[in-house]
């Protein structure tokens, strides 16, 4: 292998890292701000929510499949979360916000099985009018409104804690984002299960045929992504302290972003859960960049689609 | 079981004419202002736009791919359009805008079928993207369009008092018919979408023509944003947000198969009126908009659902 190719490959693998390091960089060359404690601990925390949605959308992903539903989980179980304080206390409403997003993503799994949809095509279709329909559910469930944590009568030290609690200066989000990669990382690649879940990635047909219950995989990994949707949904309103039934809106999309930035192959079956951090960091840089630098967010959302257009085409040219 | 399965067959090539005629007499027993002359064609009127729309989704669809940009294209033109009618006469402003349409599904075709990317995650993206454009041009704010001719192109009735935009639509449907039942276009179409190798090896230019699905599905949705702006006389950002959605599933209501190759411009037509006409009765009998909501996903969950189920037997049945 000459250097030419040598340095070909290195880009190749290390694109993320790459844009990265440049990005700050530049950003810091042109506006000083943005190494200041005080907005690295902002970018910390702006990883939050969406940090979580791509995990379990980078192991449906890797599973084969794909979750386009996780807008409306987050929008549905961030107003039933809220709305159950009162009622459960707020232990309670944070496992029955986790149990419903567990539940929508038994949902998803079950549409999505029961009628034979293998590929990954036909997954997208579904979980698109599933999330359509938790939507809408959202919405019938608040009759519209906007639901305020200051509202709530018990106490929710709790939601604050994961919100915006600090442990030095680093966000409590943070640090259980990095300790449920850190699970994940080694359930994906030292769990026998973990390893089945790939292999129906890469090849159900063929996975089904040795033996492994591929259904059984896919409905796990569609309960993870619900359950982690819901996790960051949790994140997302105790950080603004609000939940709208349209608190979820254009997840999905910025998720796949991340993930499909992050180098997980669209084609199933390879990737890694800390690959998608790196894609996370990327999408959240980003927007931090463009913020400080004075860019309208509609521009920014622009830029988000043609980020996306290019990294799913640099996929589909590298697996070709 | 024998008789369950038959029962479910004919369901399954027929579900929105079933459907249509099972709203219909439902609505009998319900005191409501739904038989009137005015509803009926009000209706009529207010589905044209989405129709069309579906005519051009439906060529793509028939060739194997699906479009989810065009919501935004068709919100984003009317405001191209809009924004451009101050600078030059109005027939070069709509046309400009078509033209934009026209280049966004060229833009489509090219990742989606030049390059074989998944044409879902493209399209949603490049419907973000349009979003973003049309937020930036208008601030997020609608525009109100100045022209009075500009109104008129949707408002008035020029033929025997029929609505301008129902006349337009059956024209579309004539022609879209025709391309794609008698043109060597049109046929070559579902040979590509039925299986795709086949196609080109038996020297189709399956590239060239699903490309141009795209692209005259971006100029429709384009044309679309222009008669709906008209409509309203207002161009905004917001308008096309579920719209692609209801089309694209409207298309598989009627019997137009996201497998590709099967169903036509009829179907969808068919398909789009059963989903309008749900909207309607549900509207006359004083539903609430969130159950409705609800209602619709739910219903486009299990036609989803059926159509995957059906591509499941066929291949099995092979």
């Amino acid at each position: 292998m000459n250097t030419k190719e040598r340095v070909k490959t290195f880009l190749q693998e290390n694109l993320v890292l790459m844009t990265i390091v440049i990005l700050v960089v530049a950003t810091a060359l042109i506006e000083p701000k943005f190494l200041t404690v005080a907005n690295l601990g902002n970018l910390m925390n702006q990883f939050g929510p969406l940090s979580f949605v791509a995990l379990g959308m980078t192991i449906t992903i890797i599973g084969g499949y794909i979750d386009l539903s996780v807008a409306g989980i987050v929008s549905l179980s961030a107003v039933f979360t809220i709305s159950m304080v009162d009622v459960l206390g707020q232990t309670g409403a944070l496992l029955a916000g986790l149990a419903a997003g567990a539940l929508m993503g038994l949902l998803n799994a079950l549409v999505v099985v029961s009628c034979g949809a293998l590929t990954q095509a036909k997954a997208l279709f579904m979980t698109y009018a599933l999330s359509a329909v938790y939507s809408a559910a959202a919405l019938l469930y608040t009759d519209g409104a906007t639901q305020h944590m200051s509202h709530l009568t018990s106490p929710t030290t709790l939601f604050k804690g994961i919100g915006s609690g600090k442990a030095g200066f680093i966000p409590v989000s943070f640090l259980l984002f990095f300790v449920i990669m850190f699970v994940l990382h080694l359930f994906l690649t030292r769990t026998q299960t973990g390893r089945e879940v790939q292999l129906t990635g890469a090849n159900i047909t063929a996975t089904d045929m040795v033996g492994v219950p591929v259904k059984k995989r896919v409905a796990l990994v569609y309960v993870l992504s619900g359950v982690l949707s819901a996790f960051g949904a949790i994140v997302l309103f105790s950080r603004i302290t609000t939940a709208s039934p349209l608190l979820g809106a254009n997840y999905e999309t910025n998720a796949i972003l991340a993930v499909v930035v992050g180098g997980t192959s669209l084609a199933g079956g390879r990737g890694s859960v800390i690959r998608t951090m790196l894609g996370v960091m990327l999408v959240t840089l980003l927007s931090n960049c463009l913020n400080l630098l004075g860019i309208s967010t509609y521009i920014q959302s622009v830029c988000k689609g043609i980020i996306l257009i290019i990294a799913i085409w640099i996929d589909r040219r590298r697996t070709k | 079981m024998q008789v369950f399965k038959r029962i479910l067959k004919e369901i399954e090539k027929q579900k929105a004419l079933a459907a249509i005629l099972l709203m219909l007499f439902m609505m009998l027993f319900f005191d409501t202002r739904f038989y009137t002359a005015y509803n009926l064609l009000d209706m009529l009127n207010s589905a044209a736009i989405l129709e069309m729309l579906a005519f051009g989704v439906t060529l793509v669809i028939i060739c194997g791919g699906v479009d989810f940009s065009i919501g935004a294209m068709m919100s984003l033109s009317g405001i191209i359009t809009i924004k451009l009618m101050d600078y030059m006469p109005l027939w070069a402003a709509i046309l400009a805008a078509i033209a934009c349409g026209a280049l966004v599904g060229f833009v489509n075709g090219f990742f989606v079928v030049q390059q074989k990317t998944e044409p879902f995650i493209i399209t949603l993206g490049m419907g973000m993207l349009l979003k973003g454009i049309a937020q930036q041009i208008t601030d997020a704010h609608p525009v109100p369009a100045k022209n009075l001719a500009f109104m008129k192109i949707a408002n008035s009735r020029l033929i025997a008092g029929i609505p301008n935009l129902i006349v337009i639509m059956i024209v579309m449907l004539i022609i879209f018919y025709c391309i794609l039942r008698f043109t060597s276009f049109g046929r070559n179409c579902y040979a590509i979408g039925g299986d795709y190798n086949v196609a080109s090896q038996s020297g189709i230019k399956a590239v060239k023509i699903k490309w141009a699905t795209f692209v005259i599905c971006g100029a429709m949705a384009a044309f679309c944003g222009v008669l709906l702006s008209s409509k309203l006389n207002t161009g905004s950002s917001i308008y096309g947000d579920a719209t692609a959605l209801s089309v694209n599933c409207g298309c598989v209501v009627g019997g137009t198969s996201f497998a590709g190759g099967i169903g036509g411009i009829p179907q969808s037509f068919i398909g789009l009126l059963a989903i309008q006409l749900l909207e309607n009765c549900m509207n006359m009998l004083g539903i609430s908009a969130y159950i409705q909501q609800v209602c619709e996903g739910i219903i486009i969950l299990l036609i989803l659902w059926v159509d995957n189920y059906a591509q499941k037997r066929k291949s099995e049945a092979v």
